[in-house]
């Protein structure tokens, strides 16, 4: 009997973790989003106006944020001044894959960076300015997109969670 | 028997009702139907093997063969 109990318990203490994980991610997407946006307009001014070398532009733009985002831009920035022959784009897919469990971006965020990637530090400043006004229109537009979802799917994955233990425990009960 | 299988019925449906909801109201609502359905097939399993128990019973009890 309390074997049955206790296990009925823990069953549905990790479902309930699980459905909590998942909307945690959800709820995270938008936040890595908006981070990411304020330091690519960061990352614009010090191209344009400081005319600063990328490497450091990539690591001066993350002031006041941290987390996942900020360390994305220090990776970089370090690959691109550690490894003299790698492109940004390398850098940039280097650190994506190294990070690809902390960063809650989806595949259409991965790809702009990717893009963003093999056109940083290619064109002359005016134009990547351009470039950067461009990709962060687009990721604005990911973000009210993201924080539509969140609102839609936070709720339905903590009610799942904790509901799906519950439908696990009195099948096996 | 006992109550039991009466008591997981209703904790089956009451759940089931949940999830309706709860993927109805994130714009799932084909998801919400699949569930239900699962749910329901579920249910429908316990109450065919009662049923089968129940036939037993009356070809015992009638000596029906």
């Amino acid at each position: 009997m309390w074997l049955k109990l206790a296990g009925g318990v823990l069953v549905l203490v990790v479902c309930s973790w699980v459905g909590f994980q998942l909307a945690a991610r959800c709820s995270g997407r938008p936040q890595h989003i908006r981070q990411m946006v304020s330091c690519l307009g960061s990352l614009k001014s010090y191209i344009t106006y400081a005319s600063m070398p990328l490497h450091e532009a990539l690591m001066q733009c993350t002031q006041g944020i941290y987390g996942p985002i900020a360390d994305f831009f220090h990776h970089t920035a370090e690959l691109l001044e550690g490894n003299g022959g790698l492109s940004p784009q390398q850098a940039i897919n280097t650190v994506l894959g190294d990070m690809q469990g902390q960063l809650m971006l989806k595949q259409p965020e991965l790809e702009i960076l990717s893009i963003l990637g093999a056109n940083l530090g290619q064109m002359n400043r005016q134009e990547q300015g351009n470039y950067l006004t461009m990709i962060i229109e687009q990721l604005e537009k990911f973000e009210g997109e993201a924080a539509r979802l969140r609102d839609l799917n936070t709720k339905m994955y903590r009610y799942l969670g904790i509901c799906g233990g519950l439908a696990i425990v009195i099948l096996l009960v | 028997m006992g109550l039991d299988i009466l008591f997981k019925i209703a904790g089956v449906g009451i759940l089931v009702s949940v999830f309706h909801t709860a993927l109805k109201q994130a714009g799932k609502e084909d998801m919400a139907h699949l569930c239900t359905l699962a749910g329901f097939t579920i249910v429908l399993l316990w109450v065919v093997q009662l049923l089968g128990q129940l036939f037993n019973t009356v070809q015992d009890v009638f000596k029906l063969f």
